[in-house]
């Protein structure tokens, strides 16, 4: 137990600790929206534009990334938005083009001069080198995500239901969508340093795909994806401490363990 | 579906994953508490990467302190690095912090300013840089000026051992002057090409003159255009030696060796290596001796 309770003399597991159960249940409520909606490849395709949003950083010299990254990323989901709006009927391949349209170009900036590996922290990411800055940072976003949610909710649900419908309601679709396209592309962007840029996307989609295997309505449904997000991402921090290895994957598969477990329970009763 | 007997799921799901992860953990306590069993002393001393942790394992012999270095990149650089959680402890632990400098450890950059406590030496400091390139530990001259360095540094920061640091640091450097003194001269003036900044430094102590440096040291890419302009450069200026690193640089050696005819001595850019005292100049000595024969087959 001493040996347990150590890892809180460090500061740098409180903070891995504190963004843990911010990014948790940030994630969570997300996740929920993005696979409700059927959007789990449009916040892949998210993750991959930060290659270019780095670029763009450095092409224009900005010393921190972060800054670019963000604004090539909200610029990048508002696009994919509208053009996506606009053909319905292949909306995967259109995602699929634009990722790998911002993966190649930002790829092609970084690695001129075969200095890619100076980028690849980006792949992986570290949750133990998040600062307290970043930290405040996460919770600004988590707490417009709360807000935006608490006034959006029913809007999302009905939208990804019925859109037409929606819209008959006087539900502005097009504003709900890109303020929320908005908040997917900032939260992963603050993300992607500390789960990394191929992790991102199964923080985001397990804890709530497991919870819709499993829940019956619209509260067990977020309820469950808070539960399993905060879980897997606990466990995940203190089993990957302990045994000396990296934290994201850790967390992706414990929460990978939960979806099958919830899938063969689900699929059973 | 049955509410209650879906919660009992649930709880039971994740108590088990709970008692597994317990498991796991307390598997990897009882596996980290043996390696924590040397742990005494006073001064705890944390360096950055390899050559600097043998340098310091010369200067603080017999200094009653606890020496470690950070887990070693498994990549070609250091550039790339990523801390594990055992680096970080590590680091929050210790009182002096020994770092190459010169841009080495760039990646410690937002690290290092969460442990304000943590008493940083530079062992780069005064020594004439090559451009941005900080493989100083490369040119035996820079290396004696960085275990100078790293003497001062520990004896500032720990008065009660410093008459130890400087002592061992005298004789430590007094073997790096004979090893010095065993470079060949046969190389003054003679051109080089290098397929890793590393050897600018080493070259510089042997007077060649670097035509061409070909950065292979992380897992680069190559392109074509690149052979090609080696090839090329190689052909036109005449020139008769490669240094290239054995790992990455083997590839595309012996591609314009094929075309080219020239020599390539593969010499150890000593970022890695076992923790013996004297692994320093065992490498730098067997470097010394390809280069010398090298030399003969001229």
């Amino acid at each position: 137990m001493n040996e347990f309770l150590s890892l809180f003399s460090y500061d740098f597991m409180i903070n891995a600790l504190l963004a843990v159960l911010l990014i948790g249940p940030l994630f969570a409520l997300l996740g929920t929206m993005i696979v409700m909606k059927k959007m789990a490849f449009f916040s892949d395709a998210l993750g991959h534009s930060a290659f270019t949003g780095v670029a763009v950083g450095v092409i224009l010299g900005i010393t921190s990334t972060e800054i670019s990254m963000i604004g090539f990323a909200v610029i990048f989901a508002l696009i994919l938005n509208h053009i996506k709006k606009r053909n319905p009927d292949n909306v995967d391949t259109i995602i699929s083009v634009f990722a790998s349209v911002a993966t190649a170009l930002g790829l092609c900036v970084l690695s001129f001069g075969g200095n890619f590996s100076e980028y690849s922290s980006l792949l992986v990411g570290d949750i133990l080198s998040i600062s307290k800055k970043e930290i405040l940072y996460l919770l600004i976003i988590f707490i417009a995500t709360i807000v935006f949610i608490c006034f959006a909710i029913n809007w999302l649900n009905a939208i990804s239901i019925n859109a037409t419908v929606a819209r008959s309601h006087n539900i502005k679709v097009q504003l709900i969508e890109d303020i929320f396209a908005v908040i997917i592309a900032i939260t992963v962007m603050l993300s992607i340093r500390w789960v990394g840029l191929l992790l991102v996307n199964a923080l985001l989609i397990l804890p709530a795909a497991s919870s819709r295997n499993i829940s019956e309505n619209m509260r067990e449904y977020v309820g469950y994806s808070v539960v399993f997000s905060l879980f897997s991402g606990l466990l995940g921090l203190f089993v990957s401490y302990f045994i000396n290895i990296a934290t994201g994957p850790v967390i992706v598969i414990v929460a990978a363990i939960i979806y099958f477990a919830t899938y063969i329970y689900g699929g059973r009763s | 579906m049955n509410k209650t007997k879906k919660n009992i799921f649930l709880i039971t799901l994740l108590i088990l994953l709970s008692v597994i992860g317990i498991i796991i953990i307390s598997i990897g306590v009882s596996m980290s508490k043996k390696n924590d069993a040397a742990d005494h002393g006073t001064l705890t001393v944390v360096t950055s990467f390899y050559p600097m942790y043998i340098a310091a394992l010369n200067i603080t012999e017999r200094a009653d302190i606890n020496l470690s270095n950070l887990s070693e990149p498994q990549t070609g650089c250091l550039h790339d690095y990523q801390l594990t959680t055992e680096d970080m402890k590590l680091l929050s632990e210790a009182d002096v912090f020994i770092i190459n400098g010169g841009g080495m450890e760039e990646f410690l950059d937002g690290v290092i300013s969460d442990y304000p406590n943590l008493k940083i030496v530079d062992a780069s400091q005064g020594i004439d840089k090559v451009e941005d390139n900080a493989h100083m530990w490369m040119s035996i001259a820079d290396y004696m000026k960085q275990v100078n360095n790293i003497a001062n540094g520990l004896s500032a920061i720990d008065n009660a051992n410093a008459d130890i640091y400087r002592d061992n640091a005298a004789v430590y450097n007094s073997k790096l002057e004979e090893l010095k003194g065993m470079i060949p001269d046969t190389y003054r003036g003679s051109k080089v090409v290098l397929f890793s900044e590393a050897y600018e430094y080493l070259a510089r102590d042997l007077s060649m003159e670097v035509e061409t440096v070909l950065d292979l040291d992380e897992e680069k890419n190559i392109s074509a255009k690149e052979v090609a302009e080696t090839v090329d450069v190689i052909k036109q200026r005449n020139i008769p030696l490669i240094i290239s690193e054995k790992q990455y640089g083997e590839k595309m050696a012996e591609i314009v060796k094929n075309d080219t005819g020239v020599k390539v001595v593969y010499l150890d850019t000593i970022i890695r290596g076992n923790y013996d005292k004297d692994s320093y100049i065992n490498a730098m000595r067997s470097n010394i001796e390809l280069l010398r024969e090298a030399a003969s087959w001229k």
